[in-house]
């Protein structure tokens, strides 16, 4: 039984990965906490449900016009909302809360606040898998697919920054903005272009997110602050370091809701964030929050 | 200038307490005294709020958190021990400073980012605290407490009143911790952390002591507020809003200025009243409210007071007989907005 839980707390913690793998990416290059990126995120899950809802279109396939319209809004933000403000990370992240209360308003007015979720044809399908005569564990098909479809955008992220040009100039705006500028790097064109990568990762977080949990326009609050408390556990800017604390925490998460009383696992997860950000902001691996 | 424009330069403070004392004997209507209550309590809120954020820089968005632990703690003692909630408001709010003392010496280590999340991590754990401890708290129904002795066709007016004194108390420490030396080294901070603690200043002692300072006149209004309400529930009384109500209104009317606050809480609460009301049941205030803060920071990230103050400076400027007076104008007019001290321009 236990075992079982921790199976599906693992593959939802591979969702996770999708998920706050832009934010971590964005925080590295940029030092921004996008706190509109559970808005964002809810805003794909809608755009999905949409889609399936009105289209049929299956949200697995809906990824391929929602992505690029991600990146293309995440140029545009970057480029027009938050480069002009500068650098005071206070301001930068009061900035980012104010995206994300205009877009849960904006979803909460046209949606309501029913709660939503793309029901598929395969979404109660179970892959019975047969460990031994008396244990088989009944994976659930969508967090299956959300499980390896994280792997492969992880993966086209870690060839995007170790093959590229343009990872090459990520990473090393990433090292030394300055220095990288010295160099040749176009740092303003980096990124917004990271701010683009980071919002097409959470439109296919999104799209994923969709089929598994059921969100409303007012979602985003629950989901940010779980976000968070991974990536900083992961040790904010590390790509690696987001993959291990959300499966951790994926898992964490799972075994505590059997064990423990409902509401303790969420207040495990505030606790989690606030302490590290207080006492090792490095996280497990990866660089400290810098200060402003 | 002309002898009205004079007098209204020397006495404007008591010409505008004046006007707050007749408010709510002119405008009558029950409406009318919660929007000045509701306003009156942002104001208090955010004229301490800028003593951590605007004088040192360290932007809390958790602080509402002391507002709701203040807000329960007045009602159960209300209920368990028949404590009055005006003189129980601004003493337990004491104990609530206490606290914060405790978590701002525990997050006196987090900088920039790390402090803000922090922060919202503090106001987020008090929440499901408030809502989880069903033995304490009622849950997510909340909690009830006696009404007050008045009449109720006074409405809210005693509570405005009362709120008003704190008000001029909240604003006579902002003004004393701004010309102390205690306030020199707040203002310090946040122009460099580093440099401050160089020369002396003992940084962390004095975020942690700003950050219960500007927990306790929050608290103070949290609890003053329980009682108004007589019925209180987590979702209203720790809401991130409150965070953005105070936030917003001291960045409207200038971070780190004296009167910036008050300005900024008596433009944006009636405004955000008339949004709420035009706009109703839908969320849609919700995203007018998104979309005013994002301008804000956009366009006017000083706030009206200090942009105010550098356009009379050119003014001034321009009528004497200095013969580059128009060269100044448009120098300050084109400010940028990168010349706070400690925000550097924008990357190219």
């Amino acid at each position: 039984m236990l075992i079982q839980v921790a199976v599906i707390g693992l593959l939802t913690g591979g969702v996770y990965a999708v998920m706050v793998s832009g934010l971590t990416l964005i925080f590295g290059v940029m030092k921004i906490i996008n706190i509109a990126h559970a808005a964002f995120m809810v805003l794909s899950a809608y755009l999905a449900y949409w889609l399936f809802s009105g289209l049929g279109i299956d949200p697995i396939l809906s990824m391929i016009g929602i992505v690029p319209l991600f990146f293309f809004i995440g140029k545009v933000t970057q480029r027009r909302v938050l480069s002009p403000v500068g650098d005071d990370p206070g301001l930068l992240v009061l900035l980012t809360f104010a995206l994300a209360i205009t877009l849960e308003g904006v979803l909460g007015s046209i949606s309501g606040s029913t709660f939503r979720t793309v029901r598929t044809g395969y979404t109660s399908s179970i892959i019975p898998v047969e460990l031994s005569s008396d244990l088989t564990l009944r994976l659930p098909v969508v967090r299956l697919t959300g499980f390896v479809a994280s792997f492969v955008v992880l993966g086209v992220l870690w060839l995007i920054l170790n093959r590229s040009g343009l990872g090459r100039a990520i990473r090393a705006t990433i090292q030394n903005a300055e220095a990288a500028q010295l160099v040749g790097v176009n740092i303003a064109r980096v990124r917004s272009t990271t701010f683009g990568i980071g919002l097409a990762s959470v439109a296919i977080g999104g799209a994923l997110f969709s089929l598994i949990f059921s969100f409303n326009g007012s979602s985003h609050l629950d989901w940010i602050s779980k976000m968070l408390a991974i990536i900083v556990l992961g040790g904010l800017g590390s790509l690696p370091g987001a993959l291990i604390a959300a499966l951790i925490l994926g898992v964490a998460e799972a075994v505590s809701a059997v064990t423990m009383t409902s509401y303790i696992s969420p207040i495990v997860f505030y606790l989690i964030l606030f302490l590290t950000l207080v006492f090792r902001p490095q996280g497990l691996m990866g660089a400290k929050v810098r200060e402003g | 200038m002309s002898r009205v424009g004079t007098f209204l330069k020397q006495y404007w403070m008591f010409v505008a307490l004046g006007f707050l004392l007749v408010y709510p004997l002119i405008w009558r209507a029950p409406y009318y005294h919660v929007l000045g209550f509701n306003t009156l309590i942002v104001a208090t809120a955010a004229t301490g709020w800028n003593i951590l954020g605007g004088y040192t820089g360290y932007k809390s968005l958790g602080h509402s958190t002391f507002f709701g632990i203040n807000a329960y703690l007045v009602a159960i003692t209300a209920n368990e021990l028949g404590w009055n909630p005006l003189w129980s408001a601004p003493l337990l709010a004491l104990g609530v400073t206490v606290v914060a003392l405790v978590l701002g010496w525990i997050m006196a280590r987090a900088k920039g980012s790390a402090f803000v999340i922090a922060t919202i991590a503090m106001l987020l754990i008090f929440r499901l605290l408030a809502l989880n401890v069903k033995s304490v708290t009622g849950g997510a129904p909340g909690l009830s407490q006696p009404l007050a002795p008045w009449s109720p066709e006074y409405s809210r007016m005693p509570f405005y009143y009362y709120m008003l004194f704190w008000l001029v108390i909240a604003l006579l420490v902002s003004a004393y911790i701004r010309r102390s030396r205690f306030g020199l080294g707040l203002l310090a901070i946040r122009d460099d952390e580093g440099k401050a603690n160089m020369v002396g200043v003992n940084t962390t002692l004095s975020k942690v002591l700003a950050f219960g300072v500007s927990a306790y006149f929050i608290a103070l209004g949290g609890g003053i507020w329980s009682y108004a309400q007589t019925h209180i529930a987590p979702i209203f009384a720790f809401s991130i809003l409150n965070d953005v109500d105070t936030v917003l209104a001291t960045m409207l009317g200038g971070l780190g200025t004296l009167w910036g606050p008050v300005l900024g809480a008596f433009i944006l609460i009636p405004g955000s009243d008339y949004i709420l009301f035009n706009f109703g049941a839908s969320q849609f205030h919700l995203a007018v409210f998104g979309v005013l803060m994002v301008v804000i920071i956009l366009f006017l990230p000083r706030g009206i007071l200090p942009s105010l103050r550098d356009r009379l400076a050119a003014r001034r400027e321009t009528s004497s007989a200095f013969t580059g007076a128009s060269t100044m104008e448009d120098l300050s007019d084109s400010q940028p907005r990168g010349e706070v001290p400690g925000r550097e321009a924008p990357a190219p």
